[in-house]
């Protein structure tokens, strides 16, 4: 099938098991949200996604193909990756790192051309980065650090995106911009995988909801069944009215 | 344009100013054909190439201690902090005091380039866990393996006291210097850096990308581990075919792309040959410097060079507890 899929993926770190038999699938076109308590495995389970751990068992294929079986620059115009954290000890400005998305679909001694600057304007104005695209990461802000990193992984123009916390270090109106470019990423028939906190703010745009417990994807489904108050209450150990607490879909930027 | 211009400048006052024999008017002369055999001799044999084995020794190591800072993403890696200029130096010293060095020309880089992969490999092992480097691990295991490795080359010039002539060649040798450099000396520099410098001169959009985290770089195709792997051998080769022929050389590799970096950014594609000019612009002068001390000084070249490097080190380690990028 097109997209990733994995399937009875077993990881552990150390002595702590952290994934017992996953299975998780993303197909272009949709956003699925990868939600979980702290330590829950969710950022190891983007990475064994991604191919840069390989799982104690289990199997990851995109498009079909084993992940470990992909040129990595095949792979890496398919699979795009945002991690939680970024630092940058040199001094890029925001458009250098930007540019560093179109790595994959150059050779090693090819100048940026015509279509990968038209790329990296796309990617920055998608997550309003083109103020301060020029200044240097060292003046950046939190949030404005995350807009670029997303903003990279958007010029690899890659038709699945793991997003690892993208609305970490946000404010309201930029993690708002985040999720309504969700909505038009699945407009051009891209598949997004995130992971985030606020399922408030990220569930409604998503058409899946995954609960990671205990090793496992305990469900996987739209959000509103899987966000229902006996599941939080298993996962999160907390009381909730998951249907009330939705953030409003309207909204105006 | 202004390096190489400097460059361009430094270089035609190494050939040109001297406290004895040949000065600019017999340059001049030379360069139109109508000097006598004993001055062209002072600048083709002489001259010449120590001027080559200075100019692409101080680009050689330039390069490397720009490819050794962004592959361990740390601003302060340079071959003499990692322990590859330390390596390369014994592997060197080995050569000349059991005396193989005299079997080849190629025999001490030959051995440099085993001391300096040999150390800094060490050095990686020691700081470094599942490919990752902290400031404190390296700069702890590269102080740990400099001193020792330094007793070790202690150790085996030890063994050349009973013969003056090896144990001040070997001496003076450690310190740096340019003297009596030949042809050869300068084709096996000269080769060094061409063949692994050009080789990293085609990585420069990797290197940006091994800036990133692993995880980072490998989402947009670059296998970290590997990647690094491959560039450290070549700041290693790009050390070694210097350190041979020119003995210790200190902070070059490590001031030079930072000031680089502060006039034209952090992207290798213009820092990796802007760093090669002005490393050779620096040793140059460095060299100058210690052609036109009086000659009871005995100013080495490594004494010059850790007098212009030192204290740009310490503004480094002030502006790093502030806190900044450095």
């Amino acid at each position: 099938m097109n997209g990733l899929v994995a399937q009875n993926l077993v990881f552990a770190r150390g002595s702590r098991q952290l994934l017992r038999g996953v299975d998780l699938a993303l197909a272009p076109g949709e956003v699925v949200l990868l939600a979980g308590r702290n330590g829950a495995g969710k950022s190891t389970l983007l990475r064994l996604l991604l191919g840069v751990e390989r799982p104690h068992a289990g199997s990851v294929a995109l498009d079909g193909r084993p992940l470990a079986a992909w040129a990595p620059r095949d792979r890496a115009r398919r699979l795009a990756y945002v991690p939680q954290e970024s630092d940058h000890p040199f001094e890029f400005t925001g458009r250098e790192l930007v540019a560093m998305g179109r790595h994959p679909h150059l050779e090693p001694r090819q100048p940026l051309g015509p279509q990968d600057r038209a790329a990296i304007e796309r990617a920055l104005a998608a997550v309003g980065a083109d103020d301060f695209a020029d200044r240097s990461v060292a003046t950046l802000s939190g949030g404005e650090l995350r807009r670029i990193a997303i903003a990279r992984a958007l010029a690899t123009e890659a038709q699945l995106l793991l997003l690892d916390e993208p609305t970490s270090n946000l404010d309201l109106e930029h993690a708002l911009q985040l999720v309504t470019m969700l909505r038009d990423l699945r407009g051009c028939r891209c598949g997004v995988l995130l992971t985030a906190h606020d399922l408030n703010l990220v569930a409604p745009f998503c058409d899946r909801v995954a609960l990671l417990h205990d090793g496992r994807i305990v469900v996987d489904a739209p959000p509103e069944q899987a966000l229902a108050a006996a599941r939080v209450a298993e996962v999160f150990g907390i009381q909730s009215r998951a249907a009330a607490g939705f953030f409003p879909r309207e909204f105006t930027l | 344009m202004l390096v190489a211009a400097a460059l361009s400048l430094l270089g035609t006052l190494h050939l040109g100013l001297a406290r004895l024999g040949p000065g600019f008017a017999e340059l001049l002369a030379w360069l139109g054909g109508s000097l006598d055999a004993r001055g062209s001799y002072v600048f083709e044999q002489i001259r010449l190439p120590r001027l080559v084995v200075a100019m692409c020794g101080g680009a050689a190591l330039a390069m490397a201690g720009a490819m050794m800072q962004a592959t361990l993403r740390n601003p302060l890696a340079s071959p003499d902090f990692v322990g590859t200029a330390a390596g390369a130096a014994f592997g060197g010293a080995l050569a000349i005091v059991l005396g193989i060095a005299e079997w080849s020309v190629l025999a001490a880089p030959t051995m440099s380039l085993l001391g300096a992969l040999l150390v800094t490999a060490m050095v990686f092992v020691l700081a470094g866990a599942h490919g990752r480097f902290s400031t404190t691990g390296l700069l702890l295991a590269g102080v740990a393996l400099n001193t020792l490795v330094g007793a070790l080359t202690s150790f085996a010039v030890t063994f050349t006291f009973d013969n003056y002539t090896a144990s001040s060649r070997v001496l003076f040798w450690l310190m740096g210097g340019l003297e009596a450099r030949t042809w050869d000396h300068a084709a096996i520099t000269a080769g060094g850096l061409l063949v692994f410098g050009g080789l990293a001169l085609r990585r420069c959009r990797e290197l940006d990308l091994l800036t990133l985290r692993d995880d980072s770089a490998f989402s947009l195709g670059v296998d970290g581990p590997r990647a690094r792997r491959v560039v450290l051998l070549l700041a290693c080769g790009l050390t070694a075919a210097t350190v041979a022929n020119t003995g210790g050389i200190a902070f070059v590799g490590l001031i030079v792309p930072h000031l680089v970096r502060l006039l034209v950014g952090p992207a290798h594609r213009l820092l990796l040959p802007l760093s090669a000019v002005a490393g050779a612009a620096l040793l140059v002068f460095a060299d100058l410097v210690c052609r036109l001390a009086p000659p009871d000084a005995n100013l080495r070249l490594g004494v010059v060079t850790t007098v212009l490097g030192a204290p740009y080190f310490l503004y480094l380690l002030a502006r790093h507890r502030r806190g900044e990028l450095l």
